[in-house]
């Protein structure tokens, strides 16, 4: 559990060749209106970047910005690359290319929370911090 | 009371009429149509040249499957093909490359070897289409013209385009991973291979879509997009290339957004600031050198993923303000945009919008047909003194190289990008079916099965590639690619002649890239995970 006198810690960052910064940015400015730490990873990473990025800074969840479909396929080895480094961290994936059905197909592998292109701002903000165990504002 | 403000920040007037054009000098802002300064379009009846170029952006998978695409697009009516790379290929990685397996032909089509645009352009008719690349142009113009030349096409008679943008693609959707001399370099090294090569060919074509697609309005594309243009000209000329040799084939590619009559307003003010820094800032003399082919895409950030249904409705009415412009291509982005690129069903959607838009509404029956509304001529003016001002604000701070390097024009397309999201956010930006109008989720069905539908990667082209790499007769290749790090290094050399070289040696573009990267001090691969193809 986070300790809440500090704010809560936000890795997010893009898989891959996947270019589209968009999402990411709005999100990330969209967590850090809500009081959170971002820390901001950008594009071209690979699962290993990502986890080692997450054990470097301290962040509570690892979040993906997903606007192709290579996370898909990147995500077992980013839990793997995670495991590595000993990190028992919720994976938080929001973008465009996030259906209904991927959100449930995932979070049935492990993934904590997916967020498609008709989640509300309100509700990303809110189950961050559920799942930091933060109670919501 | 309504606020009355563009989406690039004009203050409008609730009327226009007459006392807004009391200063207007309409001989010399609009002319006309086909005539200096080109305000009213390039052409005195594009309708009897055949309207506007109608395609639709495509290339998925292998080369083979996107062949078959070009021809089912090009069945239903389509007059020309535009052809785009998917992630690896815009990047110039191999499909085998460690960040490429995953995304190989998802979205785009994977090319890199000169078998792959063989596959590629197929049984098309090279001579008698037009071609427009969205690819890496050193490299597709090294492949479409060694294609020609095997299949006893001149090279002479090809046309289309290819897009160019040294300048922001590190910084937007396209990054090579490569330093602004180099980049800047394979733009102005292909465009005078092609003033020589390829005259027909549009190998000078603006990009100001896709920098501006992440949230830039109207007023930064274009003063970007000129930023661009002009940077890449000065360059030209200090090789020595005549400008009015490579000029004739400038094209833009602009973005068409919803603001309706600013985005017409754009496309006028465009063509007469092109007409006029052409002929006064850099003494073209050739009229084809001052009148600036304008092609568009509809916007795809105007696009929502809720509702797929609307951005049909968005995308009649972008085409519609596109025709109304003259714009001489028009490309549809498709209703499935914000899921995935397009399908078979969307790329016939957007075809048929621009076909019922030409052939049943008689838009186009008269030139410019906006032309003299107080409105628009008022905003035109609006828009061309903007864009100006905004363009020489960038170049007087500072060198573009500078500025790139920097991250200067970073922190543009990101400022840009935040404003888009806290617009939407806010309600600022109205959006229906995202901040107006929405509708629970259980109820937005319609078109959402073929919009999430999914491309799997193509995992044999790695394994096809490893082949070729086996296969090929490697001394030969190894000697091209020898012969273009040197031409590379000599900054004054031409690269073009080494890179078909190269190609016809069986050399990969992710080779070809790594070998120019060295030769600018850089590694070979950007992630450094490849070992060196030198």
């Amino acid at each position: 559990m986070a300790d809440v006198r500090r704010p809560i810690r936000v890795l997010i960052g893009i898989l891959g060749l996947d270019q589209h910064e968009v999402g990411a940015m709005v999100v990330a400015r969209l967590l850090r209106d809500a009081g959170m730490e971002v820390v901001y990873l950008g594009r071209f990473n690979l699962p290993d970047d990502i986890a080692k990025a997450a054990a470097e800074e301290g962040v509570d969840v690892v979040g993906l910005s997903c606007h192709s479909w290579e996370y898909l396929h990147f995500l077992g080895p980013l839990q793997a690359a995670l495991r590595e480094y000993a990190l028992d961290l919720p994976i938080v994936v929001g973008g465009s290319v996030v259906t209904a059905e991927d959100a449930r197909a995932i979070q049935a592998k492990g993934v904590a929370a997916a967020f498609g292109p008709t989640t509300p701002s309100a509700e990303i903000v809110a189950t961050i911090q559920r799942l930091v165990g933060e109670p919501a504002e | 009371m309504t606020e009355r403000i563009s989406q690039s920040g004009v203050q409008l007037k609730p009327v226009y009429g007459p006392d807004d054009l009391q200063e207007w000098k309409p001989d010399e802002q609009l002319g006309d149509p086909g005539v200096f300064p080109y305000t009213r379009g390039v052409h005195a009846h594009p309708e009897d040249r055949g309207g506007w170029i109608q395609r639709e952006l495509s290339g998925e998978g292998d080369p083979a499957r996107s062949n078959a695409q070009f021809k089912y697009l090009l069945s239903k009516g389509q007059t020309g093909l535009d052809v785009i790379g998917d992630t690896p290929t815009m990047a110039c990685l191999d499909p085998d490359h460690p960040f490429a397996v995953h995304a190989v032909g998802t979205q785009g089509v994977s090319l890199c070897r000169l078998d792959d645009y063989r596959e590629l352009y197929k049984d098309l008719p090279l001579d008698e289409i037009t071609l427009s690349h969205s690819l890496q142009p050193a490299f597709a113009i090294a492949g479409l013209y060694c294609v020609a030349k095997e299949r006893g096409v001149s090279p002479a008679n090809l046309r289309g385009s290819v897009l160019q943008v040294p300048f922001y693609c590190e910084d937007t959707g396209y990054a090579l991973h490569m330093p602004f001399d180099l980049r800047l370099r394979l733009s102005v090294d292909s465009i005078a291979f092609c003033s020589e090569e390829m005259p027909r060919f549009h190998s000078f074509l603006e990009d100001t879509y896709y920098i501006s697609d992440g949230g830039l309005d109207a007023v930064e594309e274009m003063a970007l997009g000129f930023v661009e243009i002009r940077g890449i000209v000065r360059a030209l000329l200090e090789r020595g290339v005549a400008i009015d040799t490579f000029a004739p084939r400038i094209a833009i590619l602009v973005n068409c957004r919803m603001d309706f009559f600013e985005e017409i307003a754009k496309i006028r003010a465009t063509r007469r600031l092109f007409a006029r820094m052409m002929r006064d800032e850099f003494g073209a003399r050739d009229p084809r050198s001052l009148a600036v082919n304008i092609a568009a895409h509809t916007s795809g950030l105007s696009l929502t993923a809720q509702q797929p249904v609307n951005n049909v409705m968005r995308g009649t009415t972008q085409a519609l303000s596109l025709a109304l412009a003259s714009a001489q291509a028009i490309e549809v982005s498709t209703f499935d945009e914000a899921y995935r690129i397009p399908s078979p069903e969307a790329h016939m959607v957007g075809l048929r919008t621009q076909q019922v838009i030409q052939m049943e509404t008689g838009v186009t029956r008269v030139a410019d047909p906006l032309g003299g509304s107080y409105y628009v001529e008022s905003l035109t003016d609006e828009m061309e003194q903007r864009i100006e001002e905004r363009m020489l604000q960038i170049e007087a701070t500072g060198d573009a190289d500078h500025l790139c390097e920097t991250g200067w024009f970073r922190q543009i397309f990101q400022q840009a990008m935040e404003r888009h999201g806290r617009e939407l956010q806010d309600g600022t930006l109205r959006k229906v079916g995202v901040n107006e109008h929405v509708i629970p989720e259980d109820e937005d069905v319609l078109l959402r099965d073929v919009a999430e539908g999914k491309i799997e990667p193509f995992r044999e082209r790695i394994d096809a590639i490893r082949e070729h790499r086996t296969q090929r007769d490697v001394g030969r290749t190894k000697s091209a690619l020898e012969s273009l790090h040197a031409s590379a290094s000599d900054r004054d050399a031409n690269l073009m002649g080494d890179v078909v070289t190269a190609t016809q040696a069986g050399a990969t573009m992710g080779e070809m890239a790594g070998v120019l990267r060295m030769a600018y001090g850089q590694p070979s691969d950007p992630f450094g995970m490849l070992e060196d193809p030198i």
